[in-house]
């Protein structure tokens, strides 16, 4: 049994999980890079992995990229092509298996929020943000276009929030079959992974809950840093802790340390 | 007889550039390879009011936007990746001094191709539904607002989609890792949208790490994805995408993109950095002591330096490359 990893090495590993040996997927920079190439390092060898701008066969060598279009990765690439390419033929065409996002504010129906934080509702005249944020890059085509993504976030109560203040990336809108109906070709988000468990979709609401916690957080913490009042699943359950070799896999991708900062 | 399109930067900038035009950048995107001089050259002449269409953020974006030479911009991606947010850019958004109309990354590359192809509209897949779709920046008091992507039917599935505005900017300067004079083009890395930029734009200037005789295009024409025919001018400038990285040219120039990011963090900074890496150099060797010869040689040295071995026998030595660009201009 391993005790010693830090909850951000528990979210990247149980987010690498849930990539099949195999699929083809796309992973933005930071830490869906890492649980991304974990996976590939881990128990899919398989996945056939691309960035946006259009980098095939690549893998990181010297450390985590700085970008998508970094060195790190040109280094080692079997093709070069573009954004149409990566993004628009095999992402919003509803090719791509999975992608991974990232957020600053998730919502109880998935959606995300990353282009600002304003001081409470926007209000019906579009203003700018108090902060301004990344924007949407191509995390909105993953959204409107993959089978399915997985969101990657912190579980604090600022970014866990009933309903976010602008949807940069849709997740199930308004719920039900909000998404199928503004013609959505993906799937939607099938998992939030978070720093202290892991939260899916009702079938039908679509509506997140909390479907599992880590060994070292619990239900009552979870709820506590959760904006809305989030359902527990019947069959809630415990994620089993880092294997050796899981640990072992991520920190060879992770070499700088990132995670355990 | 061929024609030898080069000019100096400073002649690209005074012949090609107007306040209030529309400027787009051309480059891997968002810290990959952008003609980022171009921009410097651009608050060197005091461009204002530009119009600027960024596939994504870069620090050139960053750069101009906290001068204040931007007043609107459309991109995608607008932070700078592991580099963090680009500070000049969100100051100058949260200030009010820059409107920026968001869409996504694939949503900047489909508009380019639209205006490539003169499409009255692009087939929008992406961004309906979402805060994209139903917020404009550039009109603010319209919600949900029907003009950005409105909603159109498709004529055989009969669904609702979306429709995408084409882009046709004033002017791109798009960096590219090889040239020859006549504006054939050889880019090491990916593309991102410079293909589709390179025919929506009205003029296409290059801005060329080296200078390759014609030869090498006719090695490698599969490779030569922007040809002279629509390019109005190159400009030969190595380090023209620094402190940002060239594939199989140069690496990532970290420390000062850091250092670049902190100054734009603040008027003071934007003020010290405008003075130290914009107006302080006079020419192209000038700009390259500045960023200093050992630093150069170090980050000429990076990984991905055998990306240009192929093309190593055509390339045009500094001096030649020089008395080209003088021969041209005079």
């Amino acid at each position: 049994m391993t005790t010693d990893y830090s909850r951000q090495e528990m979210m990247a590993i149980a987010t690498g999980r849930e990539i099949r040996d195999g699929e083809l997927a796309i992973f933005g920079v930071g830490l869906s890079m890492l649980a991304g190439y974990f996976a590939q390092a881990h128990h899919a060898p398989g996945v056939r992995a691309m960035t946006e701008g259009g980098v095939y066969g690549a893998r990181p060598v010297g450390g985590l990229p700085w970008g998508i279009e970094c060195n790190r990765l040109a280094v080692n690439a079997v093709s070069f092509t573009s954004a149409l390419d990566a993004l628009g033929c095999l992402v919003a065409s509803g090719r791509c298996d999975v992608g991974i996002i990232g957020a600053a504010q998730v919502d109880r129906f998935g959606n995300v929020n990353t282009t600002g934080i304003w001081d409470g509702p926007i209000g019906e005249i579009y203003r700018p943000p108090k902060t301004r944020l990344t924007g949407a890059g191509g995390a909105n085509d993953i959204a409107c276009g993959a089978k399915r993504y997985l969101i990657m976030v912190s579980h604090e109560p600022k970014r866990f929030v009933d309903r976010v203040s602008y949807v940069t990336s849709p997740g199930y809108l308004d719920g039900g079959d909000a998404r199928e109906q503004v013609g959505l070709i993906g799937g939607g988000p099938s998992a939030i992974i978070t720093t202290l468990g892991i939260l899916r979709p009702d079938p039908q609401s679509r509506e997140f809950q909390l479907d599992a916690y880590f060994p070292f957080s619990g239900a009552e913490e979870i709820l506590s840093n959760t904006g809305w009042d989030l359902k527990v699943a019947a069959d809630v359950r415990v994620v089993s802790e880092p294997s050796s070799e899981e640990l072992a896999a991520l920190r060879r991708v992770d070499e700088t340390g990132m995670l355990r900062r | 007889m061929p024609t030898n399109k080069l000019i100096t930067l400073a002649e690209a900038v005074r012949r090609y550039t107007w306040d209030g035009m529309q400027y787009a950048s051309g480059a891997a995107l968002p810290v990959g390879s952008d003609a980022i001089v171009f921009g410097r050259e651009l608050l060197r002449q005091q461009r204002r009011e530009l119009h600027a269409i960024f596939h994504a953020n870069t620090q050139q974006l960053n750069l101009l936007a906290a001068a204040g030479a931007v007043t609107r911009a459309e991109c995608g991606f607008s932070g700078l990746e592991g580099f963090g947010f680009a500070n000049g850019l969100r100051r100058a958004i949260e200030q009010g001094r820059l409107v920026l109309e968001d869409f996504s990354n694939l949503a900047m590359a489909l508009r380019l191709l639209g205006g490539a192809l003169n499409w009255p509209f692009v087939p929008a897949t992406v961004n309906i539904g979402s805060d994209l779709q139903y917020r404009r920046a550039f009109e603010p008091d319209v919600h949900p607002n029907p003009n950005k992507i409105p909603s159109v039917t498709d004529p055989f599935s009969g669904k609702q989609i979306g429709a995408f505005s084409p882009l046709r900017p004033d002017l791109a300067a798009i960096h590219v890792t090889l040239a020859d004079p006549e504006g054939d083009a050889i880019m090491l890395g990916t593309e991102w949208s410079r293909f589709e930029l390179s025919r929506a734009a009205r003029r296409v200037v290059l801005l060329a790490d080296a200078i390759v005789d014609t030869d090498c295009m006719r090695q490698y024409p599969n490779l030569v994805r922007i040809p002279g025919i629509v390019v109005e001018a190159v400009v030969y400038w190595p380090f023209a995408a620094w402190p940002q990285a060239s594939p199989g040219m140069h690496d990532v120039d970290e420390a000062h993109m850091k250092a670049m990011n902190v100054a734009l963090g603040s008027d003071d900074g934007t003020a010290a950095y405008i003075r130290d890496y914009v107006e302080s150099y006079a020419d192209l060797d000038g700009y390259l002591d500045l960023i200093g010869r050992e630093t150069i040689s170090e980050l000429s040295n990076g990984a991905t330096a055998f990306l240009l071995d192929p093309y190593r026998r055509w390339l045009l030595p500094h001096a030649e490359a020089l008395a080209l660009t003088a021969e041209a201009s005079t």
